[in-house]
């Protein structure tokens, strides 16, 4: 079955870590430079998830992801040296526009934290996956039910595109035009979304009886077919990561 | 023993007029295999699921009468309850699969964790609800990498692994090309003969007359008969119902062969030939 | 047939069953905009039929939900517009509940409300994360013009958003009214968890 999970499956100590490490991970990336507001911290903060990534031998799959806010980011740059309020010294002139060192700067930083931001999610998305996250987040405490919603999200999702691409080809069989002048496109949108709406609303009353009579609302306590994954040195890479926050901190509040 | 006990239950869906079951009351003992007949809307469907309970607790509506199934009242527990003592089967065996398990052996695994079935029980369950279903060669596989009959299958197992005293199936196999539904019949008799009682409902006449020990015929929700196969499929008024005989019966009744000793046609291949051999010979 | 408190936590498995299917829909819309080259995101459909169906909390967690999948597949950073997901998920749901999506003019307006609510909590999101801008070309361009006329980030961020959002939720809002009045009421009935069984007897 496709898939639509980004998770790569290698060998290396970042795949074997457990999911939750990762969240504080992600926390830690966010917080740090939010606590410690300078470019350097930035940097460092980028260069470790960058690291951590090469590390997991998936860097190279992060390119789609920075694919995404790459374009963004450029007309960010252009627009805040541009025209940024307060841009006052100027870095070259090309033609009736100026850029500015103001403008550049912050649009730097923004970019910066987004890259920080992209890079330390990555190594959540690209190093696990998804049945083993929500897995160790049920067993933290999280309700089975909204478990059970995420995952199937994964494979729901699947299915609907392929039940979209059935009518998509049927629909065009019978002679609806998908190109043309944008009323034609906008008459296609209906008769290509109502069928796929219809048909999955349809099924998610049967899925929702048969998950009923196997127990889905049982007030039973849950038990697990699978033996809980063995992480190993979870509790020093949480404390440690709790306690880099709480330096971080201190020396703010010091400094 | 009585397993289900129904008494003039009546039903209506939200926001709908008429009655979708018409104050049926009937028995099944233990270990019976009941078939439920009729045409499209005669209420079917809706008695299976009151069976389980998803009638009223799913859907709501209007309820009178009471069911009682393994000593459980219907009306006053929940489906998951319910579901300890009677389980159920869907016609489509894809909306079946819960979409949040990667293997055969998680997916049938599903109910039993929900009940708090313990892991070493649960695997023995689900390794011999696997060979009973014959779907072990596919326990590491992704659900929805199955074929239909056997992802049908799959959906008995997850079902049975939970030891109900009852199976109800509502029309196992119509979504199944004739293969896949033959390998679903055939694990349904299985079940049978471990003594499960089974109610099935079903289009295809002859699998009806063949497996049932008990018919029951409905029409706009109201029960006109619950007999044996023979006294059902003899009844003169039967296309009146939306329902046609077994081909076998329709046989012997154009050449007005009975059953020697009564006034019923025959219903099954063996009974139709035991008929005509004789008269053959 | 009286109906219970909007804010009925009790979650049917029909209800819950409905948040991925919202988040397929979402999905699907999104898809069907780029086979079909729309000017419009329409990535929110599935999220606001969940609201009409099922009622705020529902929609606002098929929103955040939605989010989260798409953030862990797609653009990380859509786990921050998250807030405007939730946002978009109870506001429709509210607005249903008190009847004003009912009609279509009614929807119209509920639609232009939606897109204000989504504007209001975005605007101070792309402030943080992008400077003020949407990432919409035609919105930035508009985001371009005003900051260099006004040299108001906010202002500009605000429009930006406005004219790309507004519009959109708009044509989600009608979009979603149409698919509800077009379901069978079999299938609509299943999300409303507020009845009781009544007695026949």
């Amino acid at each position: 079955m496709k898939s639509i999970s980004l998770y790569t499956d290698r060998k290396s100590v970042l795949h074997s870590l457990d999911p939750i490490n990762k969240l504080y991970y992600i926390a830690f990336a966010i917080f740090i430079p939010i606590i410690l507001p300078s470019i350097e911290i930035s940097l460092a903060c980028v260069a470790l998830s960058f690291t951590l990534l090469i590390s997991g031998k998936v860097f190279t799959k992060t390119m789609p992801a920075f694919g995404v806010v790459l374009f963004t980011l450029l007309t960010v740059i252009l627009i805040q040296g541009l025209f940024r309020p307060g841009n006052a010294t100027i870095l070259f002139q090309a033609g009736p526009f100026t850029m500015y060192r103001e403008g550049l700067l912050y649009a730097s930083i923004l970019s910066l934290r987004v890259i920080n931001i992209v890079s330390s999610f990555m190594i959540l998305v690209l190093t696990t996956s998804p049945s083993d996250l929500v897995d160790s987040l049920v067993r933290k405490g999280m309700s089975p039910r909204i478990g059970y919603v995420i995952s199937s999200v994964f494979q729901i999702i699947p299915e609907m595109m392929a039940a979209m691409e059935t009518i998509t080809d049927a629909q065009r069989a019978r002679g609806m035009e998908t190109e043309g002048n944008l009323r034609v496109r906008i008459r296609a949108f209906f008769p290509l979304l109502g069928p796929v709406v219809l048909g999955s609303l349809i099924n998610t009353k049967e899925r929702a009886m048969a998950l009923e009579v196997r127990g889905f609302n049982a007030k039973s306590p849950k038990t697990y077919l699978l033996d809980q994954k063995q992480y190993r040195f979870s509790t020093v890479i949480q404390w440690g990561i709790l306690f880099v926050i709480g330096c971080a901190i201190v020396w703010r509040l010091a400094s | 023993m009585k397993k289900i006990i129904v008494e003039n239950l009546k039903y209506k869906y939200p926001l709908t007029e008429s009655l979708a079951l018409d104050n049926l009351s009937f028995e099944v003992e233990q270990g019976e295999f009941i078939g439920i007949i009729g045409a499209n809307a005669s209420g079917k469907s809706t008695l299976c699921q009151s069976i389980v309970g998803l009638v009223p607790h799913f859907y709501k509506g209007a309820y009178g009468g009471t069911v009682i199934v393994d000593g459980l009242k219907v009306m006053d527990h929940a489906v998951s309850d319910i579901a300890l003592k009677v389980g159920i089967v869907f016609q489509n065996p894809f909306n079946q699969v819960t979409g949040s398990k990667l293997t055969v052996l998680e997916e049938i695994a599903f109910g039993l964790e929900n009940i708090g079935v313990p892991q070493t029980e649960m695997l023995e369950r689900i390794e011999t609800v696997l060979e009973l279903l014959n779907i072990a060669p596919y326990r590491e596989r992704h659900p929805f990498d199955l074929s239909g009959g056997q992802m049908q299958r799959m959906a008995i197992a997850s079902i049975i692994a939970m030891k109900p005293n009852i199976i109800v199936l509502d029309e196992p196999t119509s979504q199944l090309d004739p293969e896949g539904a033959e390998e679903v019949f055939q694990a349904i008799h299985r079940l049978s003969e471990q003594g499960i009682t089974v109610i099935m409902v079903e289009h295809k006449m002859e699998k009806i007359a063949h497996y049932c020990n008990r018919v029951m015929l409905l029409q706009k929700g109201k029960m006109i008969d619950f007999d044996t196969p023979e006294k059902i499929f003899s009844r003169d008024d039967l296309e009146t119902y939306g329902v046609t005989a077994p081909v076998y019966t329709r046989v012997c009744k154009a050449l007005d062969l009975k059953i020697p000793g009564t006034d019923y046609y025959p219903v099954t291949l063996e009974q139709a030939s035991r008929v005509l051999g004789g008269k053959i010979k | 047939m009286k109906k219970q408190s909007m804010w009925s936590m009790r979650l049917s498995t029909a209800s819950l069953v409905l948040i991925p299917v919202a988040v397929g829909i979402n999905y699907i819309g999104k898809l069907i905009v780029g086979l079909l080259k729309l000017p419009l995101w329409l990535d929110s459909i599935g999220t606001v039929l969940a609201s009409i169906l099922a009622g705020p909390i529902i929609g606002a967690l098929s929103g955040a939900i939605n989010n989260v999948i798409y953030g862990l597949t797609v653009d990380t950073i859509s786990f921050v517009y998250g807030i405007t997901s939730i946002a978009i998920g109870l506001a429709v749901g509210i607005l249903f509940y008190k009847g004003m999506i009912s009609s279509w003019s009614k929807a119209a307006v509920a639609g232009l409300i939606v897109g204000l609510v989504a504007t209001i909590v975005s605007t101070p999101l792309n402030v943080g994360f992008w400077g003020g801008q949407t990432g919409n070309v035609w919105g930035d361009a508009l985001f371009a013009t005003i900051l260099s006329n006004t040299h108001s980030t906010w202002l500009a961020s605000l429009l930006d958003e406005l004219v790309v959002d507004v519009p959109d939720k708009l044509v989600v809002v009608l979009v979603s009214f149409g698919l509800y009045k077009g379901l069978p009421r079999n299938i609509v009935q299943v999300y409303n968890s507020d009845n009781k069984v009544e007695t026949l007897d």
